[in-house]
């Protein structure tokens, strides 16, 4: 028996039988494993190595193990060889027979031990392999693979095509609804691959949105690839989806602040643009007169140029005025957003306004019913409400009394509020890139034309708002407010 | 001095700008008359109405263009008036002066053969003197 304890439980769990070989007199114990690998019990077999070379040993190998063997028992020579062994059933089975010494683990035992692997190289072993390292791949990147059969009109999809699109195992693909696997908004774009792929052979690798069992919308790499027969004709698509859903959804995300950062940079340029051209012509007109003053010797005259920097200083000061509005919408933007009632804007705004509505009898309809609250900085609401009706009033019609409809409404989960009027309208052709943008009007104008909308333009997207306008001369305007 | 300019024009939106340039017209004596639109749009009616009745003595010798206005700007003015200058029968000269440092516009308007240069404001009643006098030799 060993002696070793320790060693005598590893070769217990050790899945390969093996012999124990003993001297004087000379003769051989079988482990049980050994049987058991070949499906024989112990009296079924005598153990002894004239029995085994005769009886058991495939006919190929016979000499050399007994080479083998004997080498060993009497000059300790250790050998490695492969054996075929006849089993209960009748046929061989491949052993790696090896000494302990020739052991990839050196098993260090006072007896001689001579141990017989079993060898499992059938193909399908392979393939289970292979198997294996295919599932771990899929699984572990979350890509599915797919074939569609022109032949026989048929998708087959793998088991993690099946996971990622949350359908059970023994789902079965449908090609004629196939376009239901994909977002609504990708569907055009999946069946111009597809057709493309299966015409001309195009292979294609994109990203698209797919939909799963659950009605769940998703990112997906697809990347397919025409299939040919023999004749070169295409007879299928295979290819594979892969789940980049996470991915995706950061890169969209950054995407979006990137947008943002351009959006406010260029508003910042934009900005400094205004400033420095608002600025210096004021500071031009400036320098121009003191030239003038400078020039004329009669001293009345002078002193009649001297009350024009008056006039200077003042428009000196409502430009900057202005800047400082602009300035202040970016940081006013940390302000609070909080619950407006559309109703409770408009009445303060209406009743801030009272007169210039009564006076140019403007009628004013509004609809807040389908959405009557907002969250959104309170002021800013009044002020976009404040600049849509007095520009509304101011460009009236001249053939018309103003009529401004108002109306807030939410489409799927974006709010919006539109403002249409029937005034005098905007060339679009003209003027559509101007309509938002600061003009230097203002400059000696109190009504402060020019500025109004840029303003509102800039209070809405500094919350991330969008505003557009439509118009058409002599039909009015509408603007409509993405918040 | 051969002669002195009949007619210039001041095509600018910015008041202060135009009363002051008035003053130093008249006070150096500079031409004639000189006629002021707000914005490219009215100018541009005015001479789109000149070729129906030409008249060389309503036609400016001179014409000072702002960029920035409303309506028409000055940019919008120059495609226009580029396309008709030609059937005015009298050779205008045409400069811009613009508070605008953008090199951008700067080298915009430099590529138009209607400019004839580009002015930053504030000019200097030197700069139009030089001008005016510059036109009539």
């Amino acid at each position: 028996m060993l002696q070793n304890e320790l060693f005598n439980n590893v070769i217990q769990d050790f899945n390969a039988g093996y012999w124990e070989l003993y001297d004087d007199p000379e003769r051989e114990i079988w482990s049980e494993k050994f049987y058991a690998s070949l499906g024989y019990t112990k009296n079924e077999l005598e153990s002894k190595i004239e029995y085994f070379l005769e009886h058991l040993i495939h006919q190929e190998d016979v000499e050399l193990f007994r080479d083998n063997f004997f080498s060993y028992r009497r000059n300790a020579v250790s050998f490695k060889q492969h054996i075929k062994i006849l089993d209960k059933k009748g046929s061989y089975k491949l052993y790696r027979c090896a000494t302990n010494d020739e052991l990839p683990v050196n098993i260090k035992s006072k007896i001689s031990l001579v141990f017989f692997i079993e060898i499992k190289l059938e193909p399908e072993q392979d393939i289970t392999k292979d198997n294996f390292y295919y599932k771990e791949t899929a699984q572990m990147t979350a890509t599915g693979s797919w074939y569609v059969d022109f032949q026989e009109r048929k998708s087959f999809w793998d088991f993690e095509t099946r996971r990622i699109l949350e359908y059970a195992d023994n789902y079965i693909p449908s090609l004629k609804d196939s376009a239901n696997y994909y977002a609504e908004d990708s569907r055009q774009q999946a069946a111009d691959l597809f057709f493309n792929c299966a015409m001309v052979g195009t292979p294609f690798n994109t990203e698209i949105k797919m939909v799963t069992a659950n009605k769940r919308e998703f990112w997906v790499r697809a990347i397919g690839k025409p299939v040919y027969n023999e004749n070169k004709e295409i007879i299928g698509i295979r290819g594979v989806f892969q789940d980049i859903d996470e991915i995706k959804k950061k890169e969209l995300s950054l995407q979006k602040s990137i947008d943002i950062i351009a959006s406010q940079n260029s508003r910042l340029f934009n900005f400094a643009h205004i400033v420095s051209h608002n600025l210096r012509s004021h500071t031009s007109n400036l320098s121009l007169l003191v030239q003038l003053i400078e020039d004329i010797d009669d001293p009345k005259e002078k002193i009649g140029l001297v009350k024009e920097i008056k006039q200077i200083s003042y428009s000196l000061n409502t430009t900057i005025e202005h800047l400082n509005e602009i300035v202040a919408i970016h940081t006013n933007k940390d302000q609070e957003k909080k619950p407006v009632k559309f109703q409770d804007a408009f009445n303060l705004v209406a009743s801030g306004i009272g007169q210039m509505i009564s006076m140019s009898k403007t009628k004013i309809k509004t609809d807040f019913s389908e959405l009557n609250t907002i969250n959104y900085i309170p002021a800013y609401l009044e002020s976009i409400l404040l600049n849509l009706i007095t520009n509304a009033i101011k460009y009236k019609h001249q053939d018309r009394d103003p009529v401004i409809k108002i109306k807030s409404y939410s489409r799927g989960s974006k709010e919006f509020l539109k403002v249409t009027d029937n005034g005098r309208g905007i060339d679009m052709k003209l003027f559509k890139d101007k309509i938002f943008g600061m003009y230097k009007t203002f400059h000696y104008n109190k009504d402060a034309v020019g500025i109004g909308l840029f303003l509102t333009k800039n209070q809405v997207e500094s919350l991330d708002g969008k505003i557009t306008v439509e118009s058409e001369v002599d039909k009015g305007t509408t603007f409509i407010i993405e918040f | 001095m051969s002669h002195k300019i009949g007619l210039a024009c001041i095509i600018d939106d910015d008041n202060m700008y135009v009363n002051l340039v008035k003053r130093i017209v008249e006070a150096k004596n500079l031409c004639n008359n000189l006629m002021v639109f707000q914005n490219g749009k009215d100018a541009l009616n005015y001479f789109e109405a000149i070729l129906t009745n030409l008249n060389k003595k309503t036609i400016p010798e001179i014409i000072f263009l702002d960029l920035n206005m409303p309506v028409m700007d000055g940019w919008e003015f120059l495609d226009n008036f580029t396309k008709i200058k030609n059937k005015l029968g009298k050779t205008i000269t045409l400069y811009i002066v613009s508070s605008s440092i953008n090199p951008v516009d700067i080298e915009r308007a430099k590529s138009i053969n209607t400019v004839k240069d580009y002015l930053i404001k504030p000019v200097t009643i030197e700069d139009l003197e030089a001008i005016f006098l510059k036109q009539t030799l």
